[in-house]
């Protein structure tokens, strides 16, 4: 899922300050699980904003409230007809939730409520981690289902640096080498040949942004996106 | 041809002294080493951005080294450029008369001076020696012909004493595959070790660079107070006799071992030659080389 961290306070208070009546909306999926922008949060973030304009004898009216899912059109749309009476609109959800927001209620500006991170892992409340980095080509078929570009800092896709110590990253002590990793997984599974051939240059145009992908069922009605 | 190719295929041990570039255009005092040592040690050796700590261009510095008289050894990171760059750095490298390389992936950006800075690893160090090779061979990394080919003698890096070695042997036959000539070892201290890992080499003939480097009183100041956290290690006993003395007595005892070191490896066979590291200061290098008996 999308891991996001909510803005500092002061940011966003400081993007509101020439508002009268703002709409704070909340996503229900990937930011609600990191505790970034779900329904919890934008409550949150209404009373935080109510308490320090009220300390400052100022008047803001704020409108609460969160879809399942902003990076869908299906959730959006009815969005649309409620967001007319406020001067400005915050979203709680990722990037991509705050931009879709920002094109379908095209009258208003849209100001985001947290900064989008990873691509990543819940391993416990609270403790997120970046698993994937979209990289439109995936090895982990052949690195033993850890992932190469993401799980080693240099993105180094036939084995180790120089720099491991101890079985540890040179780039973060805290961390394993991914491809200390790697290869004991593969060596555990017995597929330590697949680790005989030397994986060629990635095709980085293949992340060239923004990117598209139409699913095969769906072609004719969109087009093809090659 | 390259005169380190040349020493290492005749097995005449080479010595190669490790540069540094200057932070900035004043590269008298890199070239005074240069001049003092051309007639003594068989090439220079000229990081790229070392440890990414911005400093003078590697492909300038190794010509300016080559006029003043010395060979070069220039390393490429693939930390810094993508393979357009690489690539035509490479070109421009060979059309300025650089032949020896050293191909490396290169330290973290966030373990530099630029730490903000992006890291770019478009490819890593196996495909940057398949893209040397190619352009040897006549061709760019798309495939494309060019109108002449560089002639590289192609180094990379191995660690003899990697925990753990397993993926780090993997890597070095990749390396191999893909065109590296002759290896270069992070530091040795600790003979034991190197004998160990030679156990590993492969039956084919691999030319093989081990460091040897002067300890300074910062590295050993890190040593005593346990933080050593580095791909080679100190041996105890050695940090023992020189923890708490003056800077000037711990270079000059780590110019003594050294010495011992080379001559042993030289001795033993366990080289084919050596790469001294030693703050890339002329007394220091010819400290080392004297108490080497060369
Ligand atoms: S290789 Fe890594 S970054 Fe690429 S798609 Fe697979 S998990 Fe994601
Ligand atoms: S130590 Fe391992 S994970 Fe870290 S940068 Fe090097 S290869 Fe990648």
């Amino acid at each position: 899922m999308i891991i996001a961290e909510r803005k500092p306070f002061a940011e966003i208070k400081a993007m509101l300050a020439p508002y009268k009546k703002i709409l704070i909306v909340g996503c229900g999926t990937c930011v609600a699980v990191c505790l970034a922008g779900g329904e919890k949060e934008v409550g949150l973030l209404a009373s935080q904003l109510r308490l320090a304009l009220g300390l400052e004898d100022k008047r803001l009216e704020i409108g609460e409230i969160t879809v399942e899912r902003q990076c869908d059109l299906e959730f959006l749309r009815p969005l649309c007809d409620f967001t007319a009476d406020y001067d400005a609109i915050v979203s709680m959800a990722c990037g991509a939730g705050v931009q879709f927001l920002n094109q379908l209620c095209s009258l208003h500006p849209v100001f985001p409520a947290v900064n989008t991170t990873f691509i990543g892992v819940n391993n416990a409340v609270g403790h997120y981690t970046e698993a994937c980095r979209a990289c439109h080509n995936c090895y982990l078929g052949i690195t033993g289902g850890i992932c190469p570009v993401t799980m080693c800092p240099k993105g180094l896709l036939n084995g180790p640096c120089g720099g491991t110590v101890n079985g540890h990253c040179e780039v973060d002590p805290e961390k394993e080498c991914a491809w200390s990793r790697i290869y004991h997984r593969l060596e555990l599974e017995g597929r330590l040949d697949n680790l005989r051939e030397i994986l060629p240059l990635h095709p980085h145009n293949r992340t060239t942004t923004p990117g598209t992908v139409i699913h095969p069922a769906y072609k004719r009605r969109y087009g093809p996106n090659e | 041809m390259s005169k380190l190719r040349e020493t290492l295929e005749a097995g005449a041990f080479p010595v190669v002294v490790e540069l540094k570039p200057p932070k900035g255009t004043g590269v008298d005092e890199m070239l005074a080493v240069v001049k003092a040592l051309a007639g003594r040690v068989t090439a220079f050796s000229v990081p790229d951005n070392e440890h990414a700590k911005m400093r003078l261009s590697a492909i300038a510095a190794a010509r300016l080294v080559q006029e003043a008289g010395g060979e070069a050894l220039v390393h490429f990171t693939c930390r810094d450029r993508n393979r357009l760059a690489l690539e035509s750095d490479l070109l421009g490298a060979a059309s300025l008369g650089l032949e020896n390389l050293l191909l490396v992936s290169g330290d973290y950006v966030t373990l530099g001076d630029h730490p903000q800075a992006k890291p770019v690893y478009d490819a890593d160090s196996v495909q940057l020696l398949q893209i040397a090779a190619g352009l040897m061979d006549g061709h760019d990394s798309a495939g494309l012909a060019l109108t002449g080919s560089p002639a590289f003698f192609l180094g990379a890096v191995v660690i003899p004493e990697a925990e753990p070695l397993p993926p780090q042997l993997m890597k070095f036959e990749k390396k191999l595959a893909a065109g590296a000539q002759f290896f270069i070892t992070p530091p040795v201290f600790d003979l034991d070790k190197l004998r160990r890992f030679r156990e590993h080499l492969p039956e084919a003939p691999v030319k093989l660079l081990v460091s040897v480097k002067v300890l300074g009183a910062d590295e050993v100041a890190q040593a005593a107070a346990g933080q050593w956290r580095k791909v080679y290690s100190l041996p105890p006993d050695l940090v023992n006799d020189l923890a708490g003395k003056e800077p000037e007595d711990i270079l000059a005892l780590g110019v003594k071992a050294a010495g011992r070191l080379v001559q042993q490896i030289r001795q033993e066979k366990l080289a084919d030659g050596v790469y001294l590291k030693a703050k890339g200061r002329t007394d220091l290098f010819t400290q080392v080389l004297d108490a080497a008996g060369f």
